[in-house]
This record gives C-alpha cells, structure tokens and sequence, in this order.
C-alpha cells in the first residue's frame, strides 16, 4: 500500500474494523473500497455517494422519482446527512451478504417500509408503496384488488389484529415468507 | 501403411451439384498476419479446413488462444457453400460439451468471415496416432467414450455431424478428444418431408452404406456408424473398408462388406464394433444402447456439460404473492445497479410482469406451443409454476415464473438472460413476447 492509501484511510474508516462489524473480510472491504470510489466519482468526485449519484447507479438515471430508491438511499445514509459515506456503504450493504442474519435484512426490510416511521407499517403505507410499484412497472391492478391484497396481508401478517403491523409481527411473516426478503440479498456479494 | 487410413478427398453435395472435391486446395489468397480487427494476434497457420485457412491467434488483452477460420464471401458464393457454411455456424452455436470444440465468435468484415474456435493444442487424433500411436485399448476406449458423448450432446441439440473421422477429432493437451469441423453437418432443418437427411456428403472411407442408396438417411444412423469407423481404425490401424479407387471403396460399403479380424482382440470390442458398423441402419446400435455395452462401460462416467451461467438463484420460489412480494419488486431494491463488473447477461424488452386470468398450466401449454423446438428446449414445467425457455446453443434462457396472486389472478413474471449474441432476443421477440402479452387482464 503506497502513501495515497494512509491518506485516504484519514478519511475513511479502518478495513479491519468495519470487518469486524460486518460480513466482509478485509479485502472483501478493499474491494468495495474501488468500487466506492469509482461511484462516488462520477459527476462529482467527492469522495461521498449523494441521492443523484445512488440513484444514478440502481436506476440508471438520477431524473426518475424512485421512492423504493428513496428509501433505501436514507437507510444508507445512516447519519442521516444527505450523502453515504464509505462506512455507511460498506455497513449497508453488509445486510445485502447473502450470509447476513435473516433478522438484519427483516429489521431493514421493515425500516424502509414504514415509510413515515412510526415504528409501524400501516396499511396506508403499504398502499402507497404498490401504487409507487405500479407506477414503475407494467403491472396493472384495479382498486379494489389492491384492498383485496393488503387485507390479505394483514390478515397474515397483523396478528395482534390492531391494523398495524410491527417489528415482532413483521419478523414472525418474514420468517413464514422468507421469499418477501429474496430482494434484502444481492447475490454477487457470496 | 498409415496413408491408407488417411482420405482426403471429401464429397459435398449441395443438393443438386455434384459432388465436388474441396480437400486441401489452399487459395491463392494474400496471408494474414498481425492483428486482426484490433483483438486477435495472428500467430501461425495451422492448416486448411473445408472452407479456408485456419490460424492459431491469440487474444490481445485475455491472451488466450484461439483457432480462427477464415473464410472469403466470395469464396463461398462462388463455390455455392453460403447455406452450408451458415448452417456450420448455427450447429456449433447450438452445441456446448467439454470434448467438443467451442465457437467463440464470429467476425467478419466486407471480403471475409472469421470464425473464431476453442484452439485444441494437441493437434489432431490422425496425427497424434501415426505418429505416437497405438495407444492400447484402455485409451482407445477413453477417446471413444469422449466421442460418444460429444455426439450424444450433438443428437440432443438436433445437430449431426456427419464427418467424423480421425481428421475432425482434435485432442487438447491432456489428449482430450475436441470434435471438430461442423462442415458438412446438418441440422433438423435439413430433415426432409420424409423425415430423412437426403445430402450425399462426407469422407469416402466413412460413409455409411445408407448413404449410398439414395433413399435418404438418418444422421444419429450415420453418426454411430462413423464412430464405429473410427473405433476399427484406432483398433485395427487400418480402414474397414478399401479399395483400389473410390469407386471399388463405395462399392464395398454398399454391400457392408466388413471385415472385422479378431486376432488377439477383446471378444466385447468384436462384438460393439460388429454393432457399430451393422450396414442395416434400423438394426444398428444406438447411442442409448452404446451407453450400455459392456465394452463402451468399463469406466465410463457421465460427461458433464458444463452450464453456463443462466441459471437464477431463486429456486425457493414462492407459489403465490402477497403484498410483500409486489413492494419487493420495486426497481430501487435492485442493488446489482452497483456492481459495475458484474456480469451482463439479462437482457430486457419489456414485459416483466403482468396479471393474467389464465391458468399456470394454461400459461405453460401456451409458451410451449410458441417454442420452436428447433432453437429451443422447455424445461422446468413439473411445478406448475411456469417454464423455463432453454436456447439449445446454451446461450440464452427465458424463465417465465407464474404465481397465484388471488383466486382469480396470477402474476407472469418473465425473465431472460443471454449470452453472447442475441439469438435469445430475437427468439423472444419473434415467438413470445406477443403470445404473453395477449394474455394479460386489464381491469376495465
């Protein structure tokens, strides 16, 4: 490793502790380190990934509104500053590992969907989030089905019955429907 | 005496021309050297194939080396061999097998194609043969069991070669057979309304007796018959049949004058061989029952053919969605829009998901109706979850997943992945992605 290496380890956090907290090795995180820096160079090369950018990246252009992009982008930025920064990378994309607890990837699962975070997922959220799919995507579902849909889920899923889902219920039918997390997982990772 | 196991001449017969020599003319043609379209480097020449020249190169960047064919349009055109060279290149496309030669790719500019082929480094099995050979049975046998599988994979994909001989059989360096020279091969599509292969061709000495009698032939007949050829000149070192001319030579394989000594050989060997070159092609050995002889069996193992990498990970798949499974389709989760080296193999053209009132089994009976059988195979139905679309050239793979979204509706999800061309894309935009969309519920 040349000087550039130990400057730029002034700015970003230690290999070897974010591998201890995640389920990268060292040059697992070495490797994320060159395909931070090249996202995070484009337009900008300011060494931090800003929502244009990470939008720039999943979606291909930073104009489209995404709010599943939304979503992920501020569980990202766990600092909750408006840029992710390359420890905030690499710790979120560990729940993306495909070794990475079930638990973390519901715990993260459920954090996204409970849009306006009230510690619950509520049916209005839910709705939200299949019209923002539709809108996405070549799927056409009437109205009422949409109700059909969701009563089903919280039929399922709600059941202590109170309208709401929350992390307990939302961990015990993630775990009866393991395939609702199949996208907490990206593959290339293994 | 080694001579006399080596034919040169071969016949092609295009249809109605007759049938004309193209053995080894070499082309008064400028030679290629240097780089070729700024990828491969031109080494050296390694000989004359059917159609033309062929190099050893060497890939500028990955340095891998390769074969490349070279072949000039005009050439083919004038010599009326388009169709046929085209029909080498869509056999080789189709087939993927360890002990058959890969095409890599196909390159051409205005005077010349370019066929760029898996380069075998151990030559071919002729000359490794004369000069080094016999090799005794137990390597006979391992080279013979190579061919055989590589020619089961051909018979699956719907490809017959109808040219194997010592000469197309080329051995990588672990003395591997690599089948080679798709030249003269034929595909399903040559299959005429009488369900025969009707196109006199190949090399004389291996000639089947069927295809001498004008009554049209199978080519998996014809295949086992040529590998029992190759089986008596790798066990006898001889030809089985001979002749002083062609003429005399043809004559005795239409009468299926073979004569198999037996001096010191294995009783069992006698016995396959004696199969093998049975003259009548409805009581020959085929390739399911040569998977059983004693013989071939001795310490055979299954050849793998390895897959490339269409599969997809999801074989958990639900059999029906709730409103979990719909948000997670949300584009913004797709995270591989991060991974900037990662392989590019799903290709898109619409049609990803939509509702559908129709059956899965209804949904299922509707691709395979659209499946053109000789592109590709249907696999992965026994779930009534959907199918998987299979291109036979290994390329490409369409995965249409079908799952229950209420008792009325069912999500269609499709799926397609491809590699190396866009045989994939074509096929789904010529055969199925209309008959899918046809299929969709609009709620009113």
């Amino acid at each position: 490793m040349g000087c550039t290496c130990s400057k730029e380890r002034l700015v970003h956090e230690d290999p070897a502790v974010l591998a201890a907290q995640t389920c990268f090795n060292v040059s697992e995180i070495q490797g994320l380190y060159e395909l931070f820096k090249e996202l995070s160079s484009s337009a900008v090369d300011d060494g931090l990934i800003s929502k244009e950018k990470f939008q720039l990246c999943l979606l291909g252009s930073s104009k489209i509104q995404s709010l599943f992009a939304d979503r992920v982008f501020h569980l990202f930025d766990s600092k909750n500053n408006g840029v992710i920064e390359f420890g905030e990378f690499v710790r979120a994309l560990s729940v993306f590992h495909p070794v990475a607890p079930q638990e973390q990837k519901a715990a993260f699962a459920f954090q996204i969907y409970d849009l306006w975070q009230t510690g619950f997922i509520e049916r209005d959220e839910v709705r939200e989030l299949i019209l923002a799919l539709l809108r996405e995507s070549d799927l056409i579902l009437s109205a009422d089905l949409i109700e059909a849909i969701i009563d089903q889920a919280f039929k399922e899923a709600d059941l202590k019955g109170d309208g709401k889902i929350d992390l307990e219920e939302w961990n015990e039918f993630a775990a009866q429907n393991p395939s609702i997390l199949k996208n907490m997982t990206i593959p290339y990772l293994k | 005496m080694f001579q006399t196991i080596r034919q040169m001449n071969r016949i092609i017969d295009n249809e109605e021309r007759a049938a004309e020599s193209v053995s080894s003319s070499p082309m008064p043609e400028e030679k290629l050297d240097g780089v070729l379209l700024g990828k491969y480097e031109i080494c050296r020449l390694l000989g004359f194939g059917g159609f033309g020249k062929v190099y050893e190169a060497c890939h500028v960047v990955t340095k891998q080396s390769v074969a490349i064919k070279v072949v000039s349009k005009r050439d083919l055109r004038e010599r009326g061999l388009m169709s046929q060279f085209q029909t080498e290149i869509a056999a080789m496309r189709r087939l993927n097998h360890p002990h058959i030669v890969k095409l890599y790719e196909v390159l051409a500019t205005k005077t010349k194609i370019f066929l760029v082929i898996e380069f075998a480094k151990g030559g071919e099995l002729f000359d490794k043969f004369v000069k080094s050979g016999p090799f005794g049975e137990d390597q006979h046998r391992r080279w013979f069991q190579q061919l055989i599988s590589a020619v089961q994979h051909c018979h699956s994909r719907g490809v017959f070669h109808r040219d194997l001989k010592l000469d197309n059989l080329l051995l990588d360096e672990d003395l591997n057979i690599k089948v080679s020279d798709f030249g003269l091969s034929a595909t399903t599509k040559d299959i005429r309304p009488d369900g025969k292969l009707h196109a006199l061709c190949g090399t004389p000495a291996y000639l089947a007796p069927e295809m001498l009698n004008d009554k049209g032939y199978d080519g998996d007949k014809v295949d086992v018959w040529q590998c029992g050829v190759v089986l008596y000149v790798l066990t006898f070192e001889s030809l089985p049949f001979t002749g002083a001319n062609v003429q005399t030579q043809l004559r005795r394989i239409r009468r299926g004058e073979v004569r198999i000594p037996r001096r010191g050989k294995p009783e069992n060997l006698i016995h396959l061989m004696k199969r093998l070159l049975d003259p009548n092609a409805k009581r020959r050995i085929t390739i399911d029952e040569i998977l059983k002889d004693p013989w071939f069996k001795k310490g055979y193992t299954e050849i793998k053919v390895q897959q490339k990498n269409l599969e997809w990970e999801d074989e958990n798949r639900p059999k029906s969605l709730n409103a979990f499974h719909l948000i997670s389709f949300g584009s913004g989760f797709d995270m591989s829009g991060l991974f900037l080296d990662r392989p590019e193999l799903e290709f898109s053209g619409s049609v990803e998901r939509i509702v559908s009132k129709e059956t899965p089994r209804r949904i299922v009976e509707i691709v395979e109706a659209a499946a053109d059988r000789d592109i590709v195979t249907v696999t992965g139905k026994e779930d009534g979850m959907g199918a998987k679309v299979e291109g036979h050239d290994g390329t490409f793979a369409i995965l249409i997943g079908v799952y229950r979204l209420t008792d009325e509706l069912v999500v269609i999800e499709v799926k397609k992945k491809e590699q190396d061309g866009d045989m994939g894309a074509q096929f789904w935009k010529d055969k199925l992605r209309s008959r899918i969309l046809e299929l969709e519920h609009k709620p009113e």
